[in-house]
């Protein structure tokens, strides 16, 4: 067991440390690629000693290495600046565009793998048939189609054709929630989340439906199959008793990965959607050059990633003894 | 020896792919998008990015609806532009390009057979219904409703832009070069008249007043007026020097003259002078008209109509279409505007002309979507070769050499999967300017981790097998045991993941155009999209949105179906299932 919490600690260490390169290196491409970043702030007519003293408020008349440790500093201490476009703290923002966008991608990612997976494993029973062959070829479409598109058809579809669903945004407008649960927890909200979160779900139906397929036809040449049938049990059963739960190992690490994605959110389907999450938020701090806002965005969705493949490692620890702790 | 080897190692997955019936279809559909793109210029109907324009006869109808005035189309009559239109006691006359004459008879429009070729820019009816067509070099002639054409003979093939009955046997006929010519319709006899002039200047509108005499009307403001039986006009001050167009005069004496940029001179009654307005749009004005009343319409470019009561400011109405309205016609019940010489051909749905419809700036997108083929597919190939060539290499050299070099490699790979792709490439963008070449970068810098760690744990069985020892103890160097011996047995894996990436690449340029970070200039299936998405346009025009969108799925589908067949090759563990 102690070669087990070695492995852990060693798995969390190099977690940081990829965090803390990523930061590193956040940190040098944004200074190599704007070397002015107050540039977006000062406009025609400043006189120099006004520019300077822009720049000396974000602490740009330093030297290189000491911003370097300012920024490591604030972004231990959980302070990510100042948004140039929002005039107001980064951390805010952030915190609240991940929310939304968790509280979309959540539902959808449960929805494909909680159909996903038994649609698999059904198609890894009637195997070679009609059913599977369709299965997989719908499963590799969604996958196929760019999500922008399937949700500007779905749009044009359920929104402007049929006037079924609200095309944009979480509410709609006008509307004042004292909070987030307080926005979340209606009708309203459930109603726009339906649309967003079925392209999103169709996009991803596609990796758990192969998966299992693919590891439920693995499982069906192991040796307690067979004996799961020399017992004269129902072929449902052993599908589902008995092989599925085998072959949930890896569809379950995809779903952490996958989680650990949605972070960065599906940039796409929020700008189609007008969905105010982190995605919609980089895209909006790049366009108006918000450096500060753009860098932690970045930031907090590699800290999400990092820390789901983390997980995945450690789930992986529990639920298959076979795994070795070299 | 080693080439053969390398060959053969290829052969494989290529016998893979034609023993599949799903790849072999995926095979067909890619190696047509790829010869789409090569053959881009020929197949392309139109140049992608050149604005489309089209003429047709517009036909507008004046509609009032609880007191909202609004210029309605309707069906356009033919192809052809429409110039010029009179409407005298139940008959209407339209005339246009190449000899087109429409006739509206009882609500009905009929299009009659003539003898003419030249495009017509005058019509004008005498009251016994025989009307009077001219136009360009010369051409004259008079339709008779017993339906038979006479045509003049003109002393010179100019132009003629304008026609008015002096009386029952003489019409006056103005047009370029300052002509203006007497005809008289019993012998068929032409005078030319001179004007006080003489400088060439276009005219371009005649109309009689009330007390009998011609008003002429052409460029830089020029007006002639000739005294009834005299033949030598003479020269008229109106405000303003901009070109004429047209003229009208109401039998009241209430007057209408319109020209270039929103030129409006009106005149209320025979006593009155003639005062300019302003217009509410600056647009150039082709044809006025103006009732007994005083209520007048004028009509001009890009569907501009505006109407004034008298005594009131000019209003610009709302009209359905951009169309070029050039001439107006009044009937007892209805008013109509015609048009339409070449206007933009904006949002067309799918036609013989234009297969996948025009977008919102009037360009073809048949031949943007043929052309988006070849960024897809640059991207596509580029990106997945060079994703295979690092990951490939970084994965053998982890696995073959092990130790510290592994350990640096793979860390890089670790860290490499916690970074997140749209963002990754959002901030590439935000940092350098948009360009294929960061696409392609972006697409590379984040696929390769996958190919290294897949390549790597292949690399660390291998290289413990007895012929790699064999080659090592036979003095082999480790860059031949690597490329040589190794390589080729996880060419299959390599050909799997090359096929999986370039679907991938092509979602992923899809993507960044589709977002706007795309190379600008450049015409992609990804930027389609984008376009349509900014115009607004993309909720109404469904061939702009359909297309680009399916040809990524099919390209990205028929990756896949090649993928799949692959694996087999990659995984022999795979073909006991199927």
């Amino acid at each position: 067991m102690s070669s087990r919490r070695s492995y852990l600690i060693r798995r969390v260490l190099h977690g940081f440390m990829a965090l803390f390169i990523i930061a590193t290196l956040l940190f040098f491409l944004f200074r190599l690629g704007l070397p002015d970043p107050t540039a977006a702030l000062i406009t025609e007519g400043l006189t120099p000693e006004e520019r300077e003293q822009i720049r000396a408020s974000f602490g740009l008349d330093r030297p290189i290495w000491e911003q370097y440790f300012i920024y490591l500093a604030n972004i231990v201490q959980g302070d990510f600046g100042y948004s140039f476009h929002y005039r107001a703290p980064v951390a805010d923002i952030i915190w609240e565009r991940l929310a939304n966008t968790m509280i979309l991608m959540l539902p959808a990612i449960v929805l494909a793998y909680g159909v996903g997976a038994p649609l698999g494993a059904w198609l890894s029973w009637r195997r070679g048939s009609r059913a599977d062959t369709s299965g997989i070829f719908v499963g590799l479409m969604f996958r196929s189609a760019p999500m922008f598109w399937t949700g500007m058809i779905a749009i044009l579809i359920f929104g402007i054709g049929l006037g079924w669903l609200p095309t944009s945004g979480m509410r709609t407008l006008p509307y004042v929630a004292s909070g987030f649960l307080d926005k979340i927890f209606t009708l309203d909200f459930l109603h726009h989340l339906i649309l967003p979160a079925l392209v999103v779900a169709l996009y991803y139906l596609g990796s758990p439906l192969l998966i299992m397929r693919n590891t439920m036809l693995e499982v069906y040449g192991e040796d307690f199959i067979e004996m799961a049938r020399a017992k004269g049990l129902p072929e449902r059963r052993i599908l589902y008793a008995h092989a599925a739960r085998n072959a949930l190992l890896p569809v379950v690490t995809q779903l952490a990965v996958t989680i650990g994605l949605a972070a960065g959110g599906q940039v796409v389907v929020e700008v189609v959607f007008s969905w105010p999450g982190l995605g919609r938020e980089i895209l909006n701090s790049v366009r108006t050059s918000d450096f500060p806002l753009a860098q932690a965005s970045f930031l907090v969705m590699a800290a999400f990633v990092i820390t789901l493949n983390l997980l995945v490692d450690i789930l992986y620890t529990m639920l298959d003894p076979r795994v070795s702790f070299k | 020896m080693n080439r053969s080897r390398l060959m053969k190692s290829a052969q494989e997955p290529l016998r893979a792919i034609l023993g599949d019936r799903l790849a072999l279809v995926g095979l067909a559909v890619l190696l047509s998008i790829i010869a789409m793109a090569l053959f881009a210029p020929v197949l392309s109907t139109h140049a992608p990015l050149a604005v489309n324009e089209r003429e047709e006869g517009s036909l507008f109808t004046r509609s009032v609806e609880a007191g909202d005035v609004r210029w309605q189309a309707s069906p356009p009559l033919g192809e052809a532009t429409l110039n010029a239109a009179d409407y005298r006691d139940g008959l209407g006359m339209a005339v246009g390009r190449d000899g087109v004459v429409w006739r509206y008879a009882g609500g009905d429009w009929s299009r009659l057979d003539t003898p003419l070729t030249a495009t017509l820019n005058a019509v004008n009816i005498r009251e016994d219904g025989a009307t009077l067509v001219a136009g360009a070099q010369g051409t004259v002639a008079l339709w008779t409703p017993d339906d038979s054409w006479q045509t003049f003979a003109m002393p010179e093939p100019l132009d003629v832009n304008d026609i008015a009955w002096r009386d029952a046997d003489t019409a006056l006929l103005v047009g370029g070069g300052e002509t203006i010519w007497r005809l008289d319709l019993a012998s068929g006899e032409v005078e030319s008249l001179q004007s006080p002039v003489g400088r060439g200047f276009d005219l371009n509108g005649v109309a009689l007043d009330v007390d009998g005499s011609a008003w002429l009307v052409g460029d830089r403001g020029l007006a002639l007026r000739l005294a009834p039986g005299e033949d030598t006009p003479s020269l008229e001050r109106l405000p303003g020097n901009r070109e004429l167009n047209h003229i009208h005069i109401a039998d009241s004496g209430a007057g209408l003259i319109v020209g270039e940029r929103g030129t409006l001179l009106v005149r209320d009654d025979v006593e009155s002078s003639w005062q300019s307005h302003d217009a509410p749009d600056s647009r150039a004005m082709r044809a006025g008209w103006i009732t007994d009343e005083g209520h007048a319409f004028a009509v001009g470019r890009s569907g501009i109509v505006f109407e004034r009561e008298r005594g009131a400011d000019w209003q610009l109405m709302p009209s359905d279409e951009e169309r070029h309205l050039r001439t107006l016609m009044v009937t007892e019940s209805n008013y109509f505007a015609l048009g339409s010489d070449r206007f933009v051909n904006r949002l067309a749905p799918p036609s013989g002309e234009h297969w996948f419809g025009t977008d919102h700036l009037g360009r073809d997108l048949f031949s943007q979507n043929v052309h988006g083929s070849q960024i897809a597919l640059l991207v596509g190939f580029l990106g997945a070769a060079l994703v295979v060539l690092i990951g490939a290499n970084v994965g053998l050299v982890a696995g073959y050499f092990r130790g510290r070099t592994e350990t640096v490699l793979m860390r890089t790979v670790d860290v490499m999967y916690g970074i997140p792709f749209e963002p990754f490439a959002l901030i590439l963008v935000l940092l350098f300017e948009p360009s294929l070449f960061i696409v392609i970068l972006a697409v590379s810098l984040l696929t390769w981790r996958t190919v290294a760690r897949l390549i790597r744990s292949q690399v660390l069985s291998l290289r413990e097998r007895p012929f790699v020892k064999a080659a090592r103890v036979a003095g082999a160097s480790d860059l031949r045991i690597m490329y040589l011996h190794i390589f080729p047995n996880v060419m299959p894996l390599v050909f799997l993941e090359l096929a999986i990436i370039v679907g991938v690449s092509i979602i992923a340029e899809a993507t960044l155009s589709f977002l706007g970070l795309g190379p600008p200039q450049s015409i992609s299936w990804g930027g389609i999209l984008h376009n349509a998405r900014l115009s607004g346009a993309w909720r109404e025009a469904w061939w702009w949105n359909l297309p680009p969108g399916l040809l990524i799925m099919i390209t990205v589908l028929s990756v896949f179906f090649i993928s799949r067949s692959l694996e087999l090759v990659a995984n022999p563990r795979l073909r006991a299932r199927r």
